[in-house]
């Protein structure tokens, strides 16, 4: 009587892990339904970053460009004070389930990037969901994109280091922004940071359906921010592989690829065979599953041993690509 | 971790950090989590460096909010203000400017903590607290009563055990001990409160039946038994009480104990009426009654009642089959239950939870 009759079994979460969920329980829940839209936009909005950026000596510049239909949109460069000549650069595509976050919405841990290997940073205000479903997302995140190889050289940007980095639905976005890049001759990015990336609309690898009602992003919430993004076309034949690239059927000639998932989260299955995708296509990957590991425990509890070898792992082969 | 508390506050001022600071800590200790951790835990709930010190042999650690080992000499012996945590080992915040509002509870649990690792008799008998000792059935009882004493319960009045997940909401908070208490089910806060206070104002709670302190391990259970049963969502209370010695008979049975008629429930469960239908049936005296608890016209009762007589392949009215109709439909309820599973954050204007199913208060 303990567990639902078809309750299948689950990796169990890191105790230093699931100590960390009695807290982050009480501002993401588990599962999110639309009516929780609200209360999300309101808890995970990012905090004040003015401080964190004078004291990381980071340097602020928001900027108007041209997203989908050219309608405005906002980034953010951030660059480290002092800095001259031509630097690498991120473009950062921000978490939030498609449906709530803001360009600095989990951007402490990239911009250790900034204040270490001295990259550039832009930082995009896509347009979120439901509101604005697909494309306006991704296409926003293309858009900034265009306009960071466009003004490089007025941002210090080398032009051959440029990296795409996100994390959950910022990660699908990323890949989905290298696939497209790579489909319409685009700007050429160095690389690609795929943290627990929110790849598959269909909801059916059996990952997706291990953590119903515990950790961070269950079942339901993924169908939440698929059907914010897609209505009635979520898991249907007509859904584009730059909003859900699962659906990528070419995952040849995409930069190299890091991605990081935990193997107690939803997201394992969709990020073990994206990787796989990439290496039968033969595209270059790093692949880590973390034992234990809840989706996003390096935004949301950076201080346990787990979440410290991911960030570390994912710092070091950041520094491999992007370090002069 | 202390920017997430700040955004649990700001999202609900009346929620309890204690708690979930509580909690925390007793996951870090069933979770053997090592002292690194453990102040790496508190550093983060903190937002400053903990540090631990331990006289033979020498040794001091301090850890920084992001989880690591903070840089500089470590400071000469164990500044003002260190809490001992066993003997000869102390812990402490490098706190600068005034005292938090967490600190206390962050200190006082990573001392807790810090002495459980550290105990070279695990399992000691000062190694759990009070309540936690009151509502363990497998302990002895004149351990549970030592508890009781300890608690100021008096050995002849009667009480109940209230349960509540660290994420239920209190509209009143009513007194007497409480703790939380580690369970199959996760963390629950536990409270005992007595016997006359049948009806918490908290969303989901299950309120246990009444006894003599000698027999509150068995008010625990029915308590975790009834807070099952509150609906998904629960905004409500339900009690042991309103099924009878039913919740007893559920508290007391193994895990994974099989019904043969759950099966026949469930398909029932499947008209969006059945649950609540089936609720009525089994704590109405009557037909007309449940048709008026459900607020429907006898008729549709009627019509309801003959599909359910069909499905199940008895009338859940008649004799024996109203008692097994009950059992069944509880034990499905509880294997189905989601309220453990779903912290419900609240946030001042945000849209009502679904009403549950079943008797609430």
């Amino acid at each position: 009587m303990r567990t639902p009759v078809d309750a299948p079994p689950r990796p169990p979460f890191d105790p230093e892990l699931k100590a960390g969920l009695a807290v982050v329980g009480g501002m993401f829940p588990p599962t999110i339904t639309p009516d929780l839209i609200g209360f999300m936009r309101t808890s995970y909005a990012s905090a004040p970053i003015e401080d964190t950026l004078r004291e990381r000596r980071i340097s602020r510049a928001d900027r108007e460009i041209a997203g989908h239909r050219g309608d405005p949109v906002t980034v953010s460069v951030l660059t480290p004070d002092g800095a001259d000549g031509s630097r690498p650069g991120v473009l950062f595509v921000h978490s939030g389930g498609l449906m709530f976050g803001d360009r600095f919405s989990g951007i402490d841990l990239v911009l250790d990037w900034v204040q270490h290997l001295g990259a550039v940073l832009v930082t995009v205000e896509y347009r979120r969901a439901p509101e604005h479903p697909d494309p306006f997302p991704r296409e926003d995140v293309y858009a900034a994109l265009e306009w960071t190889a466009a003004h490089a050289g007025e941002l210090g940007i080398r032009p051959d280091r440029l990296l795409v980095c996100g994390a959950s639905c910022g990660g699908g976005l990323a890949a989905g922004l290298a696939l497209a890049a790579r489909d319409r001759g685009g700007p050429a990015l160095c690389g690609q940071v795929l943290d627990y990336p929110m790849l598959d609309d269909r909801g059916t690898t059996p990952s997706t359906g291990q953590f119903d009602g515990i950790g961070v992003w269950d079942r339901i919430s993924n169908e939440t921010g698929w059907t914010a993004l897609l209505g009635d076309a979520r898991g249907g034949p007509d859904v584009s592989p730059y909003a859900a690239p699962a659906r990528a059927t070419d995952l040849g000639r995409l930069p190299p690829a890091f991605i990081d998932v935990g193997s107690a989260e939803i997201f394992r299955d969709e990020a073990i065979e994206y990787a796989n995708g990439l290496w039968r296509a033969g595209s270059a990957a790093q692949l880590h599953v973390w034992s234990g590991a809840f989706h996003a425990c390096d935004v949301f509890a950076p201080h346990t041993a787990v979440a410290r070898q991911m960030i570390r792992a994912r710092d070091a082969w950041v520094e491999t690509v992007l370090g002069d | 971790m202390q920017e997430l508390l700040g955004r649990i506050t700001r999202l609900d001022p009346e929620a309890s950090l204690a708690l979930r600071v509580i909690a925390c800590f007793d996951e870090l200790s069933v979770g053997g989590v090592n002292t690194r951790g453990l102040l790496a835990a508190a550093a983060s709930l903190a937002g400053c460096v903990a540090g631990f010190g331990q006289q033979r042999p020498a040794r001091t650690v301090r850890v920084t909010p992001r989880g690591e080992l903070a840089d500089g000499p470590p400071p000469d012996g164990p500044p003002a203000g260190a809490t001992p945590a066993g003997p000869g080992t102390c812990v402490w915040l490098e706190r600068t400017g005034p005292a938090e509002a967490n600190d206390a509870i962050v200190l006082e649990r990573l001392a807790l903590a810090v002495r459980l690792r550290h105990d070279r008799d695990a399992g000691a008998p000062d190694a759990r607290r009070h309540l936690a000792v009151l509502v363990d059935g497998d302990l002895p009882a004149d351990r549970r009563r030592t508890a009781a004493a300890a608690l100021g319960l008096s050995t002849t009045a009667s009480y109940r055990v209230v349960t509540a997940p660290l994420f239920a909401v209190w509209a009143e908070h009513p007194g007497g001990p409480e703790d939380v208490v580690p369970t199959a089910h996760g963390p629950l806060h536990t409270l005992v409160v007595p016997a006359a206070t049948a009806v918490v104002q908290a969303g989901p709670s299950g309120v246990g039946v009444a006894t003599t302190p000698d027999h509150l391990d068995h008010s625990f259970r029915t308590s975790v038994v009834a807070l099952r049963l509150c609906g998904r969502g629960a905004t409500r209370s339900v009690g042991a009480d309103a099924y009878a010695g039913l919740v007893s008979m559920f508290a007391e049975e193994p895990a994974g104990a099989h019904h043969p008629d759950v099966q026949l429930v469930a398909a029932v469960d499947e008209h969006p009426w059945g649950a609540a239908t089936l609720d009525a049936l089994t704590t109405s005296g009557s037909a007309r009654q449940a048709a008026r608890a459900l607020g429907i016209h006898h008729s549709t009762l009627q019509h309801r009642l003959e599909i359910i007589t069909t499905t199940l392949g008895f009338d859940p009215l008649d004799g024996l089959g109203r008692l097994r109709a009950g059992v069944a439909h509880l034990a499905w309820r509880l294997q189905t239950s989601r309220v453990l599973d779903l912290p419900a954050p609240t946030a001042p204007g945000r849209p009502g939870e679904p009403e549950p199913v079943g008797p609430g208060h």
